[in-house]
């Protein structure tokens, strides 16, 4: 499976693939999107399997990447890895279709409870 | 509309020990160890400013070498490995991620920006017309170590005159 990780900070960027080997998904394709215009242009692209998606991007903010790839009949699995986390965001992200929402800072067992049932 | 401020010094305490757990100390043996001391010196800091419900800024600060250390453990490489882009990086990645944090925790309408990082000491950086309204402090392996709140005295005085 090929697994997109899109924030504008590069150590959560290494962070992520880190969590994500320690939980045991490191034999995945993973791909990585500096900012919320490349994470749409990459996902249109290259048409990955997973998003992992910070929210706080430049160009386009996650929530935004989001809708336009649902608006554009772009139905991949989709979710968030972010530091905020409020009711509204939630529940703009599960309106959206989102599959999950996971708060920084996270653990590799974070990691298993939300994406072993995604990766198996 | 402004508010009190709801984020207290035993909240950023647990924010820091998840911060501390997840990424700095997973095994638990150097904890931040609070030691009240707000005067005490640090060599350099980040921060991301929050603006509408609550209106100031989070800012963590630390001894150069606690930031190198905390690089290293964000990185997973040796501290002597640590480039000042490293440094630069997870000195915002923490100040993101504490104030994301404090953020989920205000009343709705509140905004977070990207990180700001200052390689210089706290004192370096003046907030204008703002407070500081609550505060961690400790060290970590003996090296300062803190996370503060500054709050908006425009946000401050509404409150008074409300």
């Amino acid at each position: 499976m090929k697994i997109l990780i899109a924030d504008d900070s590069r150590v959560m960027r290494q962070i992520v693939t880190r969590t994500l080997r320690q939980a045991g998904f490191g034999d995945h394709d993973l791909v990585e999107a500096a900012d919320g215009k490349q994470a749409l242009d990459m996902t249109t692209a290259e048409n990955p399997d997973l998003v992992i998606s910070d929210w706080n991007m430049p160009e386009l903010t996650g929530i935004e990447v989001l809708r336009k790839l649902r608006a554009a009949g772009n139905d991949v699995k989709f979710g968030f890895v972010t530091s905020e986390c409020t009711p509204e965001m939630m529940q703009q992200a599960e309106s959206s279709g989102s599959a999950f929402f996971i708060v920084k800072p996270f653990t590799a067992d974070r990691f298993d409870e939300v994406f072993s049932p995604i990766l198996g | 509309m402004s508010v009190d401020v709801v984020v207290n010094e035993n909240d950023l305490a647990e924010m820091v020990e998840q911060v501390w757990v997840s990424y700095l100390d997973p095994q638990g043996v150097s904890p931040l160890i609070p030691n009240y001391d707000a005067d005490q010196p640090t060599e350099v800091h980040s921060s991301v400013s929050i603006t509408g419900s609550w209106t100031g800024h989070v800012v963590y600060a630390s001894s150069t070498v606690a930031a190198r250390r905390a690089a290293a453990a964000f990185l997973a490489m040796e501290a002597d490995e640590v480039s000042p882009e490293d440094l630069s990086d997870v000195l915002g990645e923490l100040a993101n991620i504490v104030g994301g944090n404090v953020k989920a925790m205000l009343p709705s309408g509140a905004m977070l920006s990207l990180p700001q990082v200052v390689l210089a000491p706290q004192t370096a950086t003046k907030y204008p017309n703002a407070e500081r309204v609550t505060g961690l402090y400790g060290v970590w392996d003996g090296e300062p170590v803190s996370v503060s709140m500054w709050q908006s005295r425009n946000d401050v005085k509404k409150e008074e005159s409300a």
